[in-house]
């Protein structure tokens, strides 16, 4: 009996990472759809760089969520000589 | 003889009070800004040099929203100094500390009074906390002595007026005479404080000589210097 | 109506969803209905320790924000039917609870289950504060540890302010779970005593669970340890801490693993 427990015990951590692939799997697929920030701080880059040369860390979006309403903030830096078109 | 005399330091931390004007805006804004242009109007530059601190919690704004207030009082020349009722985690930098403790005063008359310095009223007030003050937790009682049965821990403080006594460990912060009152002592039963102070002069954990480490021990001021001495 | 608990640490990593996990299925196994709440929003683990994450469709954010019923969104545990779990959202962030919607979940489990545990994250912000408003009791789940204690006593203040039970000047009940504890280490003095623990702290003991490999399994199998390995000693310290929690009277004791023949053959420490 004590040897079942030995090995039954060596046993758990696969299971532990097959739950894992499966669940992480379906996650990832989850969050990249719902994440409405990350989606829209992609786009609104996207616009302003067809317009303006800008660094991608110097683009900031944030959602402030209050109880009726939330705030989008959109924080855009860029050097004056990069105001390329007109 | 252990704990005694160290040199005064260059640096004094004081208490002191003063009355602030408390505006509780109402939803929705708008109105209660208008209702508010109504009031500066009749009388012109009633806030101007006045402390004042607005009360949040009779609505719920978001940190920006705050931050919105905040600057809409200030372009009608009301210097805001500090916040009540709002989570200071879901503040923006750059705003008023939120304040809390705050007690109610009857505010003097529109006609600009300068505050009279009062005289002290003989000092009867103590406060007596039945339970330990826990990490993160501010007492402060102005008004006279202040008991602790339990400790007091580490990443708390109490602030008195008069004395401090703790029947239990002082482990956090402990700041008694803090309106100027120089014979104010402190108490407790296991010294292992992270920092004491009577009327401003201070000593940190640092300066606690080893050798006074958990016993019952006492602290006061004589010639402006901080004293601590085993009590045992 | 039922009982609120909220199973909280401040600190990270001390055995809060292990407890909660651990806590309900011991009660459910005496016979009593109740229900665990995952309040981690964004990070939620309640449903991996209970092996319940494939049968995540609804979560506590639905809910609160009534996009649907609360009946749809809990879920029965395979092996207990007195059991069922309350989910956290994992793609949402902790701003989309709101006090209002927490406490009308709250009190409508309450007239539904005998015990409410609410498992809080970790921290001293917005998702624990919510998870500890509107309990009747809190779990403080400590490591016999620092900072585990430093962040205990912070967690202890907060519940005497930040709860609807404070607000309306009513002592909350608190109780001290003492996790991870190693008799061997505290002996030679490597650990803080139980005794160090309680006087820092000055609230009732709960229980002391041991650290034990069995909870590490349990996880990884995804049963609460109470029902994988129900002789085990992490799981009598939770069965006898459950027993606590309903009145019973049971002596304090800190259990150990019994050696197994083959541990001793092996010369294997108790864990």
């Amino acid at each position: 009996m004590n040897l079942f427990n030995f090995m039954r015990r060596a046993s758990s951590a696969p299971v532990a990472r097959e739950r894992l692939q499966i669940l992480l799997e379906y996650e990832r697929r989850m969050v990249s759809k719902s994440d409405l920030v990350a989606v829209l701080r992609q786009e609104i880059l996207a616009v302003i760089s067809r317009h303006v040369a800008v660094d991608p860390d110097k683009v900031q979006v944030k959602i402030d969520r209050g109880s009726c309403v939330s705030l989008l903030e959109v924080d855009v830096e860029f050097p004056n000589s990069s105001a390329a078109r007109a | 003889m252990s704990g005694v005399a160290r040199a005064q330091r260059a640096m004094r931390f004081r208490g002191r009070s003063y009355m602030a004007f408390v505006l509780t805006p109402e939803p929705p804004l708008a109105d209660w800004l208008r209702e508010l242009d109504e009031r500066i109007g009749n009388s012109a530059g009633y806030f101007v040099g006045r402390p004042v601190v607005v009360d949040l919690s009779a609505v719920a704004l978001s940190g920006a929203g705050i931050a919105h207030l905040v600057s809409e009082l200030s372009s009608r020349d009301i210097r805001v100094m500090g916040l009540e009722g709002a989570d200071p985690a879901t503040l923006p930098p750059g705003l008023p500390p939120v304040l809390t403790g705050g007690r109610a005063a009857s505010p003097t008359e529109p006609a600009r009074q300068p505050a009279p310095a009062k005289a002290e009223a003989p000092r009867v007030a103590s406060l007596l906390l039945d339970s330990p003050v826990r990490s993160g937790q501010s007492v402060i009682f102005p008004d006279g002595d202040v008991t602790v049965l339990g400790s007091i821990a580490s990443g708390a403080e109490v602030l008195a007026g008069g004395s401090i006594h703790v029947y239990g460990a002082l482990r956090g912060r402990a700041l008694a005479g803090t309106h100027g009152n120089p014979s104010a002592r402190i108490f407790c039963s296991r010294i292992e404080a992270e920092l004491l102070a009577i009327d401003g002069y201070y000593r940190t954990a640092d300066e606690l000589d080893a050798s006074l480490l958990g016993r019952r021990a006492q602290a006061w001021l004589a010639d402006n210097a901080l004293m601590i001495a085993a009590l045992d | 109506m039922g009982k609120v608990l909220v199973v909280t640490s401040g600190k990270g990593g001390v055995g809060k969803t292990t407890s909660t996990a651990a806590l309900g299925a011991a009660l459910a196994q005496g016979g009593q209905s109740t229900v665990v709440v995952d309040f981690d929003v964004g990070l939620r683990n309640l449903d991996l320790v209970m092996g319940a994450e494939r049968r995540v469709v609804y979560d506590l954010i639905n809910v609160t924000q009534g996009v649907i019923k609360l009946p749809q969104a809990l879920i029965r545990d395979k092996r207990l039917e007195n059991l069922f779990l309350l989910p956290a959202s994992q793609t949402r962030d902790k701003d989309a609870l709101t006090e209002d919607g927490v406490a009308r979940v709250i009190a409508e489990l309450r007239e539904k289950f005998a015990w409410v545990i609410c498992d809080s994250p970790a921290g001293i912000e917005r998702g624990a504060t919510l998870a500890m408003r509107n309990a009747d009791a809190a779990i403080i789940v400590t490591n016999p540890e620092v900072s585990s204690v430093r962040d205990s006593d912070r967690i202890i203040g907060l519940l005497d302010s930040k709860t609807v039970k404070a607000e309306q000047g009513e002592r909350i009940e608190k109780h001290l779970l003492i996790a991870r504890y190693d008799a061997a280490r505290a002996a030679r003095g490597e650990m803080l005593s139980i005794e160090d623990v309680l006087e820092i702290l000055s609230i009732p003991l709960l229980g002391i669970v041991p650290e034990s490999q069995e909870v590490l399994r349990a996880s990884n199998i995804g049963s609460p340890v109470t029902i994988s390995s129900t002789a085990s000693a992490p799981a009598r310290a939770y069965q006898a801490a459950a027993r606590r929690l309903c009145g019973e009277d049971i002596e304090m004791t800190i259990p150990s693993e019994r050696k197994s023949l083959l541990g001793r053959l092996l010369g294997r420490r108790a864990a």
